[in-house]
């Protein structure tokens, strides 16, 4: 019988002799990018390799989401998921985009499925899953960006999905229902000398998608017959910024957003301008709270220009919450690999401003998300790529076999532990009631 | 029997003979100015000139007003000369008086000399047996719209009911009695000429608005708070995006001001007020811009959760003048100053509570040069009083006379072919409507 120590340098030389195809398989992902939803190629090839390893899955999940199962010791014992993102951002200016889609791996994700098969690759051993309890869960999941909301709204109408996120899909189609712990590693280019990354949070969020109608009419000869939709959006954004003053710093509020339609043509009173926006804060109850503030302005520009506008609420993400045994089980394992000095303890309440749809498995389960180095450039933008994939792949690969074999091990001691120890924000019914009561349609008509 | 042009010479006559008193009546008016509803000393000074011209007189009327009147030797029509008795407030004026910045920025003192010159002209007795109806000397109050927090306190105190001299004296009945209506307004735009005839105004309403918020430590707290200072920022914007869709031909004017606009830079602001003008050249379109105006009021309330308080006090309408009685003003003036110094012009995007007048009967408001400087501003002077003074008298009797004489044939005849917008009955229920208060709750 191995100890865990032997069973990690075990995993660590697998994953370190197939460095070169792990590797190679990253960037194949990062020159197919494919945006959430669509990761048809990525699947597959996730799906060939798990067939490669001998890993028994199901695909299709979530649209593309591919959940495999290696079972340890008899296969009694916790399930641990150890996940990979497979979509792209759509980046279109990015050295790796697509031509056509403009989809560009602007965050990494192709990274994450390298070191999901790396982590799968080393552990994937006789030795090793003999040595361990329970189950372990390969999951590459779709769509964590949320993005091409209108298009997702459509798979929405068209009942291909009901939310918007893909690990809200697959919580609410119960592909999480058998999980105990999750966990991930995200590339990170900010890191400065560091090269590992554990806690801090994420922001929570609410997607919006907002509809103006206005009145078409000639811009030239009869803009007295028209309703401009434009300046309804135009005069609710400044409304927007102009309540800035009174959000709550702890609150960590980030309102953003794009105009998706501005008009069809400039001889035109603009009758149809469209937006797509987020509200992001770190607490729901702060995200709904200001979610409101921002719906208020949405009808004061309606209600400025005489426009009618619809507002589509879309459930978004929920904040990270970094279990902690979870979270210094990653620490010790990169203190071991790659030196204390090179890893960074992010404080629980250092809200990175972003969001994830692991902040939503994380109400749940104990998860963890922690961050690797390797990465330069602001992320989503077309700047962002990975120079060292020492860093973003083969080390996050060893440190997520690492943390599974500390978990498994002595008969998943250490994950009775973490399950023992976690108290769920929520349920998984809670959860989803949360989320759908979210979904709703607003209608305002600013009309005189 | 006198020919007309007999009677125009008199009347010139005896005008120019007393020219300089004229004159120095204006000038005197220009250094004692008083606003709208305060013009005691200008009003005392009407009533002084009636006397010794034996004109009988009534005062007080609309606080101030001072109306004479004679009767010619046969019956006939009421024509009104009307001259305003009040100024501006304009700080920076050279005239301007040292206590309460009161100024004649608008050259309204040249009117009450004109409206005593033309007394004067017109009080001769060869004139009156020959004249047929009834000639009303009006010195009216209150045609600037300024001052609203005042005039509301008057208002509130029952002294009044509009805020207009010419409202307030149809309303109490003081125009019942008149047929026609005219007066002349001095210019500064050197184009208009000398003397100019002028179709249209646009009419106004005033708007009192106030934004009520949450104040609130600005540092400390300031999600604690409400800002009533973005809210009518807001509305000012929203107000704005709605200009592309005044038409060109309505002359839309939305002039707003802030006239409180926060307690201290360290409190968020939670009382915020302004004022505005919506102005236009016809009723439909000022009702139109003003519901619009309303619209971005309440979106600049609901912009940050704020309420809204938006008062639409009634001003004046579009002052329409009377093409027929314009016809007999004109060869006069060509007359005064020659063909070549009349001019013309269709539109002003001012208001006069003239215009309230020529919404009832047929009225002329034409123009007389002689100032300098911007209407309104500190630079507004008059320079040739013989013009703005001494012709613009002579313009007045000249038409009184035309429309008088002959069993007054042709005031007679512009009478019959007149059709009045609005009766008085129904100017006062319009403008009891627009008067209006309402609160918006975001």
């Amino acid at each position: 019988m191995l100890s865990i120590e032997e069973l990690k340098q075990k995993a660590c030389a697998t994953i370190e002799q197939h460095k070169d195809k792990l590797i190679n398989i990253a960037k194949d992902v990062l020159n197919n990018p494919e945006a959430g939803y669509n990761e048809t190629r990525t699947a597959k090839l996730v799906s060939d390799e798990f067939n490669q390893l001998g890993i028994p899955h199901r695909t299709g999940l979530a649209m593309t989401g591919v959940k495999g199962s290696i079972k340890c010791g008899d296969g009694s014992g916790p399930k641990v998921a150890v996940i990979g993102e497979l979509d792209s951002l759509v980046v279109n200016e990015h050295p790796h985009a697509d031509p056509i889609t403009g989809a560009a791996h602007a965050c990494g994700h192709h990274c994450q499925i390298g070191m999901l098969l790396g982590a799968i690759t080393g552990l994937a051993n006789q030795d090793i899953v003999g040595s361990l309890s329970g189950e372990i869960v390969p999951f590459a999941v779709p769509a964590e960006e949320f993005i091409e909301v209108t298009k997702r709204l459509q798979l929405r109408a068209d009942k291909r999905i009901e939310f918007l996120g893909g690990k809200q899909e697959l919580i609410g189609l119960g592909e999480f229902d058998d999980i105990d712990i999750a966990m991930m590693c995200h590339t990170a280019g900010d890191m400065g000398e560091k090269k590992f990354a554990v806690g801090g949070t994420s922001n929570g969020h609410i997607v919006k998608y907002v509809q103006y109608k206005g009145r078409g009419a000639h811009a030239g000869s009869a803009p007295h017959l028209g309703v401009n939709a434009l300046n309804a959006a135009s005069f609710a954004l400044q409304a927007i910024n102009a309540n800035r003053e009174i959000y709550m710093d702890e609150d960590v509020v980030r309102i953003h957003g794009i105009m998706t339609a501005g008009g069809e043509a400039v001889s035109a009173v603009p009758s149809d301008v469209q937006l797509e926006w987020r509200v992001r804060s770190s607490t729901p109850r702060a995200v709904l709270k200001n979610s409101n503030i921002v719906d208020r302005c949405f009808k004061s520009g309606a209600l400025a220009v005489g426009a009618s506008v619809n507002i589509t609420n879309i459930p978004g993400y929920l904040p990270m919450k970094h279990d902690t045994t979870l979270k210094n089980l990653f620490f010790e394992n990169a203190s071991a690999l790659i030196g204390k000095s090179n890893v960074i303890v992010i404080p629980p309440e250092n809200n990175r401003g972003g969001s994830t749809d692991m902040g939503d498995l994380s109400q749940i389960i104990p998860s963890c998300h922690p961050y690797t180095s390797g990465a330069v450039g602001a992320g989503h933008s077309k700047e962002y790529l990975i120079k060292d994939y020492e860093s973003s792949v083969i080390t996050p690969a060893k440190l997520l076999a690492m943390a599974t074999i500390d978990l498994l091990a002595t008969n998943g001691g250490k994950a009775q532990e973490v399950i023992a120890n976690h108290t769920p924000n929520m349920t998984k019914d809670s959860y989803l009631r949360l989320q759908r009561d979210i979904a709703s349609e607003i209608y305002f008509d600013g009309a005189i | 029997m006198f020919s007309i042009e007999d009677l125009k010479g008199k009347a010139f006559q005896q005008i120019d003979s007393r020219a300089e008193e004229i004159i120095n009546l204006s000038k005197e008016i220009l250094v004692n100015p008083e606003p709208g509803f305060r013009e005691v000393k200008t009003s005392a000074l009407v009533s002084k000139k009636f006397s010794e011209l034996g004109i009988p007189f009534r005062s007080g009327l609309a606080l101030t007003g001072v109306k004479g009147e004679i009767s010619a030797a046969n019956p006939g029509p009421t024509l009104a000369l009307i001259g305003e008795l009040d100024s501006l407030i304009v700080n920076e004026h050279p005239f301007a008086d040292a206590n309460t910045s009161a100024a004649h920025a608008c050259g309204h003192h040249c009117q009450i000399g004109m409206l005593i010159g033309a007394a004067i002209g017109l009080n001769l007795p060869d004139i009156l047996s020959t004249l047929s109806g009834r000639l009303v000397f009006m010195a009216v109050p209150a045609e600037e719209y300024i001052e609203i927090e005042y005039r509301n306190s008057l208002r509130t105190d029952g002294k009044i009911e509009f805020l207009g001299g010419k409202p307030e004296l149809i309303k109490l009945g003081e125009f019942d009695d008149v047929d026609m209506a005219m007066m002349v307004h001095t210019t500064s735009t050197e184009s208009e000429g000398q003397l100019c005839l002028s179709g249209t105004n646009n009419g106004t309403v005033a708007k009192k608005i106030q934004f009520i918020g949450k104040g609130s430590h600005a540092g400390g707290s300031p999600h604690l708070g409400i800002n009533a200072l973005n809210a009518a920022s807001l509305a000012l914007s929203a107000i704005h995006y709605n200009r592309e869709t005044f038409k060109d031909e309505d002359t839309i004017r939305v002039h707003p001001i802030i006239t409180k606009g926060g307690e201290a830079v360290s409190a968020v602001p939670a009382d915020v007020r302004m004022e505005t003008f919506v102005r236009g050249k016809t009723i439909e379109a000022i009702l139109d811009a003003n519901a619009k105006v309303d619209r971005a009021l309440k979106a600049g309330a609901m912009a940050v959760g704020a309420s809204v308080n938006i008062q639409t006090i009634p001003g004046y309408l579009p002052l329409r003048q009377d093409p027929l009685l314009a016809e007999v003003y004109e060869p006069n003036a060509i007359s005064l100053v020659g063909k070549d110094n009349v001019g013309h012009i269709s539109h002003r995007t001012g208001s006069t509570d003239m215009g309230d007048v020529s919404n009832l009967m047929p009225a002329i408001h034409p123009y007389v040069g002689g100032a300098t400087g911007l209407g309104h501003g500190a630079t507004y002077v008059v320079e040739n009083y013989e013009l703005a003074v001494i012709t613009a008298a002579k313009s007045m009797v000249a038409t009184a006379i035309d429309l008088l004489y002959d069993g007054a044939t042709t005031g007679n005849r512009i009478l019959s072919n007149h059709r009045p917008h609005m009766t008085r009955t129904e100017y006062l229920t319009f403008m009891r409507n627009l008067d209006q208060d309402e609160t918006f709750k975001s």
